[in-house]
């Protein structure tokens, strides 16, 4: 695993070190719902002897005054990281993946300019 | 300052919500005085407990544990606030007065709180033994006759469930390593053993409040509920067992103050002592 993961983490070594099975265990990483309905977001980490002090300590440091309606703990060395910029940022041209590549403005713009000119040109003749 | 201007004073006004609107003329001089009584031992309790504990901000085991015992003091604070004002609706005396204006030998609290910080596993037991027992006591306020109490005491009893988890991981961790800590552990609730019933003395007009239903159980029996809770979460972690014993009649006597009750009286009132009557 600690291969894969390394492999993964090709050129970002310094945060996949952080992770995974090289982690200090005694670090959490804490995730916080601000409201019912809404995402778990990355609210930071506490550091902690178990897991049930990590909650604890969650509480304290991100909902103590009333900020969350959920928190999630997880102990940093449980996380897989993946951060090779070979499989996320691959050099050659993707824009044809995305929905962006059809986009109307260009040829909106083009139908905008050509009536604008006819328009022009119309008034011009009624001169 | 009278009690008239700190209730026009802003500030005051916006710390207030917690405290339920409530008319004490509603109970007899009798029941009055009675309530008076229980709350304003309650509200010592309360705040000596959590100036003890304040003396761990900075100097915690680790830094999230400092923001945590820290904020456990601050809880307790608030809540000794919370019950100074509802003595101060009782009898029409100020909570500030209440709280920073009275000599040691005035003060109601359990002499289990006499005891000074000591070691981080003393201050776990001592806030152990004193929150299992406030549970069981705002356990049997909750079911009161008078509502304004059972409603505050409700609100008091969300913040208290995690003081009791978070003190039962700390027993729980200290029990569970042997050697230095569980040593250290056992030693403090040697220590502490005789005074923890001190919680529950029997107070001068226990009975006026008992027959009205304003507090549902006496002291006493309180007392045994606490015990058979106490005997068995230690036997679960194989802790020494607590001698069974009746709750003193003289547990919240301060005529004699304890030496580290008039050290910790001196520094809790010093800022207030500054200037006699001055506005903050």
């Amino acid at each position: 695993m600690a291969d894969q993961q390394g492999a993964l983490s090709e050129g970002r070594r310094d945060e996949a070190g952080r992770l995974g099975d090289g982690a200090d265990p005694g670090v959490w990483e804490v995730f916080r719902q601000e409201k019912d309905g809404e995402p778990m977001r990355h609210a930071g980490n506490v550091r902690a002897p178990d897991r049930e002090l990590a909650l604890h300590y969650a509480r304290e440091f991100y909902s103590r005054r009333q900020e969350s309606v959920r928190l999630w703990v997880v102990q940093r060395n449980q996380i897989s990281d993946l951060s090779d910029p070979d499989l996320l940022q691959p050099p050659l041209d993707r824009t044809f993946k995305k929905p962006g590549g059809y986009v109307l403005r260009d040829k909106l713009d083009a139908a905008k300019k050509r009536a604008k000119a006819s328009a022009r040109t119309q008034a011009a003749d009624k001169e | 300052m009278t009690t008239a201007d700190h209730a026009r004073l802003p500030t005051r006004q916006l710390l207030q919500p917690d405290l339920p609107a409530f008319d004490a003329a509603t109970l007899d001089q009798r029941t009055r005085d009675a309530l008076a009584e229980l709350l304003l031992s309650m509200a010592d309790d309360e705040f000596i407990c959590g100036f003890w504990d304040s003396e761990w901000t900075g100097i915690a085991p680790l830094l999230e544990e400092d923001v945590a015992f820290s904020s456990l003091a601050q809880d307790e604070i608030g809540h000794a606030r919370l019950l100074y004002e509802m003595v101060g609706r009782l009898t029409g005396e100020d909570a500030d007065r209440l709280a920073f204006h009275r000599p040691p030998e005035a003060y109601h609290h359990a002499r289990l709180l006499d005891h000074p910080r000591t070691d981080w596993a003393f201050s776990i037991a001592r806030r152990w033994l004193y929150d299992t027992a406030d549970a069981v006591r705002l356990a049997a306020l909750a079911r009161s006759s008078f509502r304004p109490l059972a409603e505050a005491v409700a609100k008091i009893r969300r913040e208290e469930r995690y003081h009791l988890m978070h003190l039962d991981a700390w027993m729980r961790r200290l029990a569970a390593h042997a050697g230095e800590p569980r040593a250290r552990l056992e030693s403090a609730l040697r220590t502490l053993a005789p005074d923890s019933l001190t919680v529950f003395a029997p107070l001068a007009g226990e009975a006026v409040l008992t027959e009205a239903g304003v507090l549902a159980e006496p002291m006493a029996k309180l007392a045994d509920r606490w015990l058979s809770e106490v005997g068995a979460r230690l036997a679960e972690w194989g802790l020494p067992a607590m001698a069974e014993s009746r709750p003193p009649a003289d547990g919240r006597d301060h005529a004699q103050p304890a030496e580290s009750f008039r050290w910790l009286w001196e520094e809790f009132t010093s800022v207030a002592r500054l200037e006699e009557g001055v506005e903050w």
